[in-house]
């Protein structure tokens, strides 16, 4: 897939043991810790001492920071609730197997998005393979169960509101693989240019070339289209 | 003369919407010519509209499929499989050990079921041998009177060239419904196909 961001920088390791991204290496550490890189030290050196119980226990906390917006970036990625429920799990299970190769160079934020969507462009890949041999719909059963529970009562606007959603999915679908990885962590991630940098190894300014691209084409797309 | 700032290209809105989103200053520049030019906030307006829907449908969107519930679920399942990796199954090796140490169990199992397969023989055969010892002794005019009556020919119903000519066309027919395929789907294709059988007949 030309979206794969393990071709964009060679010194981009996206592995969970990589070294520091890019985009953090020539910053000095950040002097204030969140909450969460502050917990994942915590974890890590609970880890360390092999009381695993302990560290499982707040790991708990720290998914229940993460998965929300963990669970949108990956839905918009993968446009299939089993598949980013799975890529979400998966990246939570690789955070703890690997936690002791954390960094505290950078936020937990950052390394566990790297993670995440490193999944979600394995899955992507798979997804594309499936999709030459199996025709389904565009929304799964499961979804659709879910979709009736949308606030709008008017079954009409309901329905506008459910065309306009395929249409901006479609939209965000038509965009390049590393324009719509760099949309969506800022979009929906609500990551920074340079967190994005940090995240995906291209420099910021590439990151912000990406990120001007893609909205001009959905505002393009979705101009033309109304 | 002071000329009128030269209106921001669309990169520079874009900064300016997601600095704005992030809780930043945007330039003062950009947002004094907002102010000023209508057009340019007309431009600007268009741009944020179309982002902030573009994120609220997401957003709507991965949330109603991911409710309060499937998140629970999903922190269980995250939960139940970090138990499996502090865990791990315990992996049995295959195949079995290799060398001398695997032969132990068998040396020391085997005389076990030798010596019971022979004392197991050795009734069977005394068995066999006092059985036939005993048929032996039994009178063989009798054995072998009834032995001749079962060899004996069956005694057909007649000898007429007639009777001949329905037991061949009996067995016949028996031929040909051993040939005829007993799947049910094939009978059709082999209604339609030529037989060797009927080829000669002809």
């Amino acid at each position: 897939m030309s979206g794969d961001l393990r071709t964009a920088s060679a010194e981009a390791d996206l592995t969970p043991s990589g070294s520091a991204p890019a985009g953090l290496r020539r910053d000095k550490p950040a002097v204030v810790v969140s909450d969460d890189t502050r917990l994942a030290i915590e974890i890590r050196t609970l880890v360390e001492r092999g009381e695993d119980d302990e560290a499982r226990e707040r790991f708990g906390e720290l998914v229940a920071i993460h998965q929300r917006r963990a669970s949108r970036i990956a839905y918009q990625y993968l446009r299939d609730a089993s598949e980013a429920d799975e890529a979400v799990q998966d990246a939570f299970v690789k955070v703890f197997t690997h936690i002791g190769s954390y960094r505290e160079a950078w936020p937990f934020e950052v390394w566990f998005t790297r993670i995440l969507i490193n999944g979600c462009l394995d899955r992507r890949k798979a997804l594309a393979r499936r999709d030459r041999w199996v025709v389904h719909t565009d929304i799964s059963s499961s979804d659709e169960a879910k979709l009736p529970t949308s606030p709008i009562a008017d079954p009409e606007r309901r329905l506008l509101s459910r065309e306009r959603r395929e249409e901006i999915a479609g939209a965000i679908d038509r965009l390049d693989g590393r324009q719509r990885t760099v949309f969506m962590l800022c979009h929906y991630g609500d990551c920074t240019p340079r967190e994005v940098s940090a995240m995906t190894g291209m420099n910021e300014s590439t990151v912000r070339v990406h990120l001007f691209r893609a909205a001009r084409k959905l505002r393009g797309l979705l101009g033309a289209k109304r | 003369m002071i000329g009128r700032p030269a209106h921001p290209s669309d990169e520079r809105l874009l900064e300016s919407y997601y600095a704005e989103r992030s809780g930043d200053a945007i330039d003062p520049r950009i947002g004094e010519h907002l102010t000023d030019c209508a057009a340019c906030n007309g431009r600007y307006s268009e741009l944020t509209r179309t982002l902030d829907e573009v994120r609220a449908e997401g957003i709507a969107e991965a949330d109603a499929v991911f409710d309060a519930d499937r998140l629970r679920a999903q922190r269980l399942a995250v939960a139940r499989r970090l138990e499996h990796v502090s865990h791990p199954a315990r992996v049995i090796s295959f195949p079995a050990r290799t060398g001398s140490a695997g032969r132990t169990p068998t040396t020391r199992i085997a005389p076990r079921w030798i010596a019971a397969a022979v004392a197991a023989g050795i009734v069977v055969g005394v068995a066999l041998g006092a059985s036939y010892q005993w048929e032996s002794r039994t009178p063989r005019s009798e054995f072998q009177s009834s032995a001749n009556s079962r060899l004996a020919p069956v005694a057909t119903r007649g000898t007429g060239q007639a009777d001949v000519a329905a037991d061949d066309a009996f067995l016949s027919e028996l031929d040909a419904a051993l040939e005829r395929p007993r799947t049910r789907a094939l009978v059709a294709y082999d209604a339609l196909t030529p037989h060797v059988r009927t080829v000669r007949e002809q």
